[in-house]
């Protein structure tokens, strides 16, 4: 394997790879950046270019396109409360409520250590085990993602804030507008109200635009002049190596979450941004620090989603499967270049499998010193008066969401996402019980009405099965602490948790 | 020191703000394009090929072929849109609602273009979509997995006839290719087997391999390379005659088994489309499928290439919705 990997490194360490790859990073960070551009876009309209160049210039590319549009997704979310892409809209929680703090710097530098952290370890898994995950992920039949489903929901209760109700109520108004659309099975129309353009069901990337970037710029509008303290303290100091050692054990957790979520064809970064914010919140010793700029709220997010990037390509050069439409769209480039994904890629070719892997370790070296320039330059976001910046947020909110589909549906969709969100806000309903329950709820149905077929109904599938009675256990554990924390929750703490959404 | 501060301050907000002015422009620069288009300059911008199931599928691994060679042959880049759901009914009825100016087009199929809409109550008809040209068509293979408790077709319909519902396999969509070629094995053998819809090729392969169903029948392009490397073992191909890359795979007739369920891939644009832009498509498809790459490439996913312009393709698919109408009766 070594020699392979030096193998791949002869091929791959020449300037135009170089170059091509930071080329590649820097576009993606710019349209993570710029919310309602989505990595999948940015890919996918890229792609085609690359077919014809030669495969030492256009894979490094894409793959640097790839990753960087995950990363550049925290930039916004951190510095405007305005999440570049959905896998960054855990990011935000902590992140801005450091940002506001005036601690700009140190929350970009320690959403930029834990990506690349996290990046980093889930490459080495990548490269060291990716056939025998592949080969343990392929056996997740449906009844084993209800369960991971169910467990994700559970999430919601550490995003709800203090009042667990008004969570469950944002959670329900957000399965019930999973609804909408066809029915995935039969195909039957659900609270489409004959409405052609909700057939496909409410498009997510527009309503999620409108309820994290417009509400934001709403309320901002009402607020007026943005709070003095964030320009005094811009000269504070970043991410110091005590602090950033502190984090890596939270930084690991979270990367086998997101690797491990990633290897799963289907689950992609959005759900494990999610996941392991919640699972980090669960477990620390001062959850009540989270949604206030907690430090090991933005490690976990962005851990989770970036480590989310390497493991998505083990079932697509394992077994030739996409979990995702990104990872198709790079399925597509890898064999117009002839090669061919799938159980007999690493017999094929096995010095070009290699030096893919070593692009991978490549972009993550070039990551660090690209995420420090767009640090040192974007952090002065905050700086910009909010009479500019915001217009030219919603500039970009209408664009992003017109860009997803081609379609003006989606910007009343846009619209009324912002408004809701802008209602739930004043409200005090945390919206994100609301995006989480959106994400999870059309896969739960799915794969329940799977499992059920195959078991002819009965529900005896999800506990005769190794795996999923594993996951049950882990479920019903965790649900029961959640349980018994809940009852045991002294009064007082409650005051201290305030705020942990807004 | 602060008034430096605050107009280098200056100076960075005023370089931001021209960056996204400028990107505004850019926008309204696009869209202004759009509305000055016009049949000649067809295609003045890149053109939507979209993909009604989910990734993985021997749809999705064709149509990431046909946007790769595209630009050379349409002067525009193709891009690749995958839009999964209903069985392919979201992505059909959205191109369906499409503005018919050539710039959005369905990779369609003859179960979201004439068995479906036919027997089922759609948002969308056959006639809604116009036939611009087939790429290519191929059979479904049978596949089963190497551990399976039977390993030719006489012994999987001899293990459903002793264990009536006990055999699962892996089905696509409701009225779907994988679908149908085993309601006719069922009907013609008088078996009962159990299928799970997964939503499309690529889905359905997944929990075949991974252990949770035992058969399924799919593109050579999506099982070929599983049975190379000895995962799934072929029963049978729904044609009348072996698969070219496959000589080892027997018909499913001359096993004694009368299924024979031909699928195709073609290019279908919404109803309405000026006859000018349909022709210049057909063309480009023309070209498209001579291309050394494309040929090449289809090659590598075990698929071939036969070619049907627009006007061919249009009688052919005029005779098919009437076969498919036989189809679905003799499944009843």
């Amino acid at each position: 394997m070594l020699e392979h990997l030096i193998a791949g490194f002869a091929i791959m360490f020449t300037a135009v790879t170089i170059v091509s790859a930071a080329a590649g990073l820097l576009a993606g960070i710019l349209v993570g950046a710029l919310p309602g551009l989505t990595a999948t876009m940015a890919v996918a309209v890229l792609a085609p270019f690359t077919f014809f160049i030669d495969v030492s210039i256009g894979i490094p590319f894409l793959l640097g396109v790839y990753k960087g549009a995950i990363y550049g997704g925290s930039i916004p979310a951190i510095t405007i409360n305005t999440p570049g892409t959905a896998a960054s809209a855990a990011t935000a929680i902590d992140g801005n409520a450091l940002a506001r703090r005036g601690r700009v710097r140190l929350a970009l530098e320690t959403s930029l250590f834990t990506s690349v952290l996290a990046d980093l370890v889930s490459t080495i898994v990548l490269i060291l085990v990716a056939a025998p995950l592949a080969s343990i992920a392929i056996r997740f039949g449906p009844p084993e993602f209800v369960l991971l489903y169910l467990f994700a929901l559970t999430m919601i209760a550490g995003v709800s804030g203090v009042d667990f109700v008004k969570g469950l109520f944002s959670a329900v108004a957000g399965l019930l507008l999973a609804i909408i659309g066809l029915d995935p099975m039969s195909g039957y129309q659900r609270f489409t109200f004959g409405i052609t353009e909700l057939m496909g069901g409410i498009s997510l990337i527009p309503l999620l635009i409108g309820m994290f970037a417009l509400s934001e710029v709403m309320i901002q509008a009402e607020a007026g002049r943005r709070p003095r303290e964030l320009v005094d303290v811009l000269g504070a100091g970043g991410l110091t190596w005590r602090k950033a050692r502190a984090l890596i054990p939270v930084a690991l957790r979270s990367t086998s979450i997101g690797t491990a979520l990633g290897a799963l064809p289907g689950l992609g970064a959005e759900i494990a941004c999610w996941i392991a914010y919640g699972v980090t919140k669960r477990r620390s010793k001062r959850p009540q620090r989270f949604g206030k700029g907690s430090l090991a709220g933005i490690a976990a997010a962005e851990a989770g989603n970036n480590a989310v990037v390497p493991a998505a390509l083990i079932p697509m050069m394992v077994f030739g499967i996409p979990g995702d439409t990104i990872t198709a769209v790079l399925l597509g480039a890898f064999m117009a270049h002839d090669l061919m994904p799938g159980p007999l890629l690493f017999d094929r070719s096995p010095e070009l499998i290699y030096s893919f892997f070593a692009v991978l370790l490549l972009t993550n070296v070039l990551l660090i010193g690209f995420g420090f320039f767009a640090i040192r330059h974007l952090r002065h976001i905050t700086r910009i008066p909010a009479g500019l910046l915001y217009p030219a947020v919603t500039v970009l909110c209408f664009a992003g969401a017109f860009s997803v589909n081609n379609s003006s549906f989606d910007l009343v969709i846009m619209l009324a996402g912002g408004i809701l969100g802008y209602g739930m806000r004043k409200v005090g309903l945390p919206i994100p019980p609301l995006v989480i329950a959106l994400l999870l709820a059309p896969g739960l149905e799915n794969t329940l009405r799977q499992s059920l077929m195959l078991s002819a109904g009965s529900f005896d599938i999800f506990y005769t099965r190794p795996i999923a009675l594993a996951l049950l256990t882990m479920l019903v554990v965790s649900v029961s602490m959640l349980v018994w924390r809940q009852w045991n929750l002294p009064k007082s703490s409650h005051s201290l948790s305030e705020g942990t959404t807004q | 020191m602060n008034t430096s501060k605050k107009s280098e301050f200056k100076l960075r907000s005023s370089v931001i703000s021209a960056v996204l002015g400028g990107i505004l422009c850019a926008g309204i620069g696009a869209s202004g394009n759009a509305i000055a288009e016009s049949v000649e300059d067809f295609p003045s911008k890149p053109i939507r090929f979209v993909t009604p199931y989910p990734p993985g599928g021997s749809h999705s691994l064709h149509a990431g072929i046909i946007t790769t060679v595209a630009e050379a042959h349409f002067e525009q880049p193709m891009i690749s849109v995958i839009r999964s759901g209903g069985g392919g009914v979201v992505g059909a009825a959205g191109v369906a609602e499409a503005d018919p100016d050539g710039y959005t087009i369905l990779f369609g199929d003859p179960t979201i273009n004439s068995l479906r809409p036919q027997v089922e109550n759609l948002p969308y008809e056959v006639s809604d979509f116009v036939p611009v040209a087939r790429i290519n068509y191929s059979p479904a293979v049978f596949v089963v997995r190497a551990d399976a408790p039977f390993s030719t077709m006489e012994e999987m319909v001899q293990f459903a006839k002793d264990k009536p519902g006990e055999l699962i396999y892996s089905s696509d969509n409701v009225n779907g290719w994988t679908y149908t070629v085993f309601e006719l094995l069922k009907v013609k053998t008088g078996t009962e087997m159990r299928g799970v819809e997964f939503g499309g090729g690529g889905p359905a392969i997944t929990q075949l391999l991974g252990g949770n169903t035992m058969a399924y029948a799919g593109a050579p392009s999506v099982v070929a390379d599983h049975i190379e490397s000895g995962a799934l073992k072929a029963l049978c191909v729904t044609d009348t005659v072996a698969w070219e890359t496959m000589p080892d795979v027997k018909p499913c007739p001359d096993l004694g088994y009368d299924v024979v369920f031909l699928f195709w891939r073609g290019a279908m644009v919404p109803a309405g489309t000026p006859q000018p832009i349909i022709d210049k498509l057909s063309a480009g498809f023309a070209g498209l499928v001579e291309d050394k790459g494309f040929l090449r490439l289809i090659g590598s996913i075990n698929s071939k290439v036969a070619f049907a312009d627009h006007e061919t393709f249009f009688t052919l698919l005029a005779k098919e919705v009437d076969d498919m109408a036989a189809i679905a009766e003799s499944m009843k």
